[in-house]
């Protein structure tokens, strides 16, 4: 098996990288534990998140299989089970639980997932950091201005209520707009896995692997944007 | 973390902000944002004789991202448009002492100046 292409287009093909066991120095393969001397054994820097679990880079995960998962690695390594071992064993086992408890706390969030999915796979797409969309800030910008005349104004008035008014009929378009980019989402992360499921890597899958990336990467960045003005929106006008 | 004393002076005390008509002659106007966080920010530049004359932002975003934009505005001032070029986000790091997870701040600023800059000379272009 070729370890030099870490970016391969088949994530199934992507191991640990191969070492040694730094007790008895047999070969480990990303194993926990070794084989030959059942110590355990530190997860590699290079060892993503999904690869910690097991798991294949889909983004669809069931969140049953990756909590009992999480918590049969966090039994593995509990700080209790190494009190009489080597100071390098709790070192270790200490090292890996932290690990183990970040990646847990970014695979089990669908969207945290998706962008640390996108940071993994940045390397592979060219471009992947979209041109802003312009539109969008110009629409926030006149929405925070907006709000802030809304903050300045007697709110009871009748400005203050046609003001009000605006800014409610802006929040309910704008929550819809957050249902529907959630929604093309689930579409994306379905098509990614699919792609993730066939494995084969052709020229057609590539391309297909690219567009599903940069499409992601621009909902999700606008999702924030619109996140935020909503957020704004609702503490203001409740 | 605590915001260096600079941070909360522009943030307290933000120069140049509100914003020039967008096609206002001379004017040029940059919007940008940082996914990471959803920050967005406005930088407008008002150009006469190849000089920066005046400059406005309007920000919505961390305490820091007000202050880089607000700085950044501060320094347009003066400037030839060849000068404001070389505004790096590494100097704005520095006068505000930004720490690593805010540095993405100064890079947003400067991406608003280029932004700003770009779009004056896209409208000179067309005259």
């Amino acid at each position: 098996m070729d370890h030099h292409h870490t970016h391969s287009t088949n994530p199934r093909e992507l191991q640990m990288a191969r070492s040694m066991c730094w007790h008895c120095q047999s070969e480990v393969s990303g194993e926990y534990f070794c084989d030959r001397c059942v110590k355990v054994q530190p997860v590699s820097k290079e060892t993503d998140y999904f690869t910690c679990f097991g798991l294949p880079r889909r983004l669809t995960i069931d969140p049953n299989k990756l909590e009992s998962k999480f918590y049969e690695l966090s039994r593995a390594f509990h700080p209790d089970f190494y009190q009489n071992k080597s100071e390098m064993e709790q070192t270790i086992s200490l090292g890996n639980a932290a690990t183990l408890n970040s990646a847990y706390r970014t695979l089990r969030d669908p969207i945290q997932r998706a962008e640390y999915l996108l940071d993994l796979e940045a390397g592979s797409v060219k471009d992947i950091r979209t041109t802003p969309p312009a539109d969008l800030f110009e629409e926030i910008i006149e929405l925070q201005e907006t709000l802030d005349a809304y903050r300045e104004t007697d709110r009871p008035s009748e400005a203050g209520q046609t003001l009000r008014a605006q800014l409610q009929t802006k929040r309910t378009a704008l929550e819809q707009r957050q249902q529907d980019m959630d929604t093309q989402l689930q579409l994306l992360f379905s098509g990614w896995d699919a792609l993730q499921d066939r494995g084969a890597a052709t020229d057609h899958t590539r391309s297909e692997r690219e567009r599903i990336l940069k499409r992601m990467r621009d909902i999700l960045s606008n999702r924030t944007y619109v996140k935020n003005i909503v957020n704004d929106l609702v503490a203001t006008i409740g | 973390m605590a915001y260096s004393d600079k941070v909360v002076d522009h943030f307290n005390n933000p120069r140049n902000m509100g914003s020039f008509k967008k096609d206002e002659d001379g004017v040029g106007t940059g919007m940008v944002g940082a996914p990471e966080c959803g920050d967005v920010m406005k930088l407008q530049i008002k150009v006469q004789n190849d000089t920066i004359v005046d400059a406005k932002f309007k920000t919505f975003g961390c305490g820091s991202a007000i202050a880089s934009s607000s700085l950044a505005t501060e320094w347009l001032k003066g400037k030839t448009i060849e000068e404001a070029q070389k505004i790096k986000n590494t100097d704005i790091v520095q006068e505000l002492n930004l720490p690593p997870v805010k540095i993405h701040c100064s890079v947003l600023a400067e991406d608003a100046i280029k932004a700003a800059l770009a779009d004056y000379q896209k409208k000179a272009d067309v005259k």
